[in-house]
């Protein structure tokens, strides 16, 4: 039994959004509905304003309140510490969508953020939101898990690839990509992560690179104030920043 | 009392003796082709466009129909509290509209219900992945089950009445099942917003209170505009006293303490530094936030003030009318408040934008329409006048 979690060093990162694609070709996203996002914030203003980035999947936190608030138990916490969906339980309250502090929830049955809606070009069979011209093959989907193409009127959200990493070879500790044994079953935005920013890993395991990142260069999570405890740690070194959440300004 | 028998079974529950009066069928008609028109359109724009129908957003996940409904079950609620005064505590002034108040409490449910099973993903398969989640964490797990035997109750404690059982062992325990319900039903409603801390406009230990006491002001302010639409001068001197002074001031009291809760709301979000409480600056932008305050709370508190106007019956359907638009407002408000501020999304969302779809305003005429045709029926085959003759 492992808990899974990610460590994403800031400094390294570019905010080249290869994770966002990465994740969207892998799991047949729909174009603006990203489950792995790099969102993107001003601070200060010229001449000494600058432009930061911070990537942001789902945190597949230890007490995550989406599971908590989901009338049906479709929101679930795996051994292994995934966040999962079962889309055949969702009911599509989207109380799940409210209570993610953040923000990473997606109904995706609403006016797409992307237009114009590519859904007209590929339009869903059966209860799928559409039909992407490259498909999860059949094998590795898995409703139950939420994995392959979002089936209509049910939440979504980032798994953490949970199709490759469940499939990891017992015993693994650090699913590094730069491994071929075990390039298969990391994350799709690690995999692709040009500078190496992203490593996965089990976090109970206090030798695996993810626990050393944390110790050696201060992993800090987001909201903590929440008491969600994310599995996503973000290393701001002296070079880089966690930009404030809020967009909005008072009285602005 | 005497118990009536029934040996029709449910169809003899109906009175067909009586003809329907004008403004019951009026009732009736404006309520089939207001909920015919409504849900034609809403179910043709699902049919066609899905859930996209509506303008809600990853950012902005419950719209319009959630207020709705929450306008609807509330008030319902707030119909319970005042059947209890009666058949509970034994405020017996209150008898003549108790049943009444049943009804309207039942209608407003279904009318509610309605506008959730088109607001919701799955409808049907809420019905039996809800029960058998057994999630008691979720306060929406336990708002289900309680509304659930709310509609159970009341349709129980409907039948005893409609069977002349008002005073018996039974019908005590059965109205006192009702009123705890009715109380921890809108309760757990407001945990369903009050406990998300990652929301700070809706977090609020006071939240299920609000939705308490909002939902009984409009429950007042509904039973006080049908009464006010009838003269009550042939009425016995208790009953009238009711419609003149009990219903009016009681409307006035639970009103002013609307206000108060409203404007503490607004001061500490105004006045508050925390992130998301800017949330209430962008609603002192919105045009419903002034229809709500001014149009909706102050002006009918100003109609209500005075002993003399409170007795005027032109004036207490105006006032609560007036109430009933406002508080309409302000759950689409409270939705808009605690959604308005963008979790996660960078420096270039701002707020997020929302505004009602056609299909979702839609759902309105199909809420009041189910409504009136079902109260319409109730006031015409169920003898809502009917009170204990005890």
């Amino acid at each position: 039994m492992s808990r899974w979690g990610m460590v994403i060093d800031l400094e390294k990162c570019t905010g080249c959004q290869a994770c966002t694609t990465a994740c969207q070709v892998e799991n047949n996203r729909l174009p603006g509905e990203n489950w792995q996002d790099v969102l993107f914030y001003t601070e200060g203003e010229y001449p000494s304003g600058k432009l930061t980035w911070l990537p942001r999947p789902c945190m597949h936190c230890e007490n995550p309140s989406c599971r908590e608030v989901c009338p049906t138990g479709a929101t679930f916490k795996d051994k292994d510490g995934f966040v999962l969906v079962d889309w055949d339980k969702c009911i599509g309250c989207k109380y799940c969508m409210v209570a993610c502090p953040y923000g990473v929830r997606f109904y995706a049955e609403e006016k797409q953020p992307v237009q114009p809606d590519i859904r007209s070009v590929f339009p869903g069979n059966g209860d799928k939101m559409w039909n992407p011209p490259w498909q999860m093959p059949e094998a590795r989907r898995d409703p139950k898990h939420g994995v392959g193409i979002q089936p209509t009127n049910v939440v979504s959200k980032c798994t953490f690839c949970y199709h490759r990493v469940s499939k990891a070879p017992a015993g693994t500790v650090d699913l590094d990509p730069s491994n071929p044994a075990l390039r298969d079953f990391v994350p799709a935005c690690v995999v692709t992560c040009a500078p190496s920013a992203r490593y996965f890993g089990d976090l109970d395991t206090p030798t695996s690179e993810v626990r050393r990142l944390i110790a050696e260069k201060r992993g800090t999570r987001l909201k903590e104030e929440t008491g969600n405890r994310p599995q996503v740690y973000y290393l701001a070194g002296e070079q880089s920043s966690i930009p404030e959440t809020r967009s909005t300004r008072i009285k602005s | 009392m005497t118990t009536r028998t029934n040996p029709q079974g449910l169809l003899g529950l109906l009175d067909f003796g009586k003809k329907p009066d004008g403004v019951t069928i009026l009732m009736m008609l404006g309520g089939a082709i207001l909920a015919g028109l409504g849900l034609a359109y809403v179910f043709l724009q699902l049919f066609m466009n899905g859930h996209a129908a509506f303008n809600t957003s990853s950012n902005v996940a419950w719209g319009a129909p959630i207020a709705f409904y929450l306008f609807f079950l509330l008030t319902s609620s707030g119909l319970s509290v005042i059947a209890s005064l009666d058949t509970v505590f034994g405020l017996k002034v209150f008898y003549p509209v108790a049943k009444r108040c049943v009804w309207l409490s039942i209608a407003t449910l279904v009318a509610g219900f309605s506008i959730l099973a088109l607001e919701i993903g799955h409808p049907f398969r809420m019905l039996w992945a809800i029960p058998a989640g057994m999630q008691f964490h979720s306060p929406m797990w336990w708002m289900g089950v309680f509304y659930s035997i709310d509609l159970v109750l009341l349709c129980v404690k409907f039948y005893l009445m409609h069977t002349g059982e008002w005073h018996t062992k039974r019908a005590h325990y059965v109205s006192i099942a009702s009123f705890t319900i009715c109380i921890l039903a809108p309760g757990t409603l407001g945990l369903v917003f009050g406990m998300m801390a990652m929301r700070p406009a809706w977090y609020s230990p006071v939240m299920p209170m609000y939705f308490i006491l909002t939902g009984f002001a409009t429950a007042t302010a509904f039973i006080l505009f049908i009464t006010s639409l009838y003269e009550h001068d042939d009425k016995p001197a208790e009953e009238k006293r009711l419609y003149t002074s009990v219903l009016p001031r009681l409307f006035f009291v639970s009103l002013l303490a609307v206000i108060a809760m409203r404007f503490g709301q607004i001061i500490t979000g105004l006045w508050s530094n925390y992130e998301g409480l800017e949330a209430h600056w962008h609603a002192l932008r919105s045009p419903l936030f002034h229809v709500e305050i001014w149009l909706g709370f102050v002006l009918p508190a100003i109609l209500m003030a005075s002993e003399s106007r409170r007795q005027y019956r032109p004036t207490q359907a105006l006032a609560a009318l007036l109430f009933g638009v406002g508080i309409f407002f302000a759950r689409l408000e409270l939705l808009i408040v605690g959604q308005v501020v963008p979790l996660f999304k960078g420096s270039f969302g701002g707020y997020a934008e929302y505004w009602p779809s056609a299909t979702e305003w839609m759902l309105v005429p199909a809420g009041f329409g189910i409504f009136y045709v079902l109260y319409g029926a109730g006031n015409w085959l169920l003898r809502l006048s009917e009170s204990s003759e005890q």
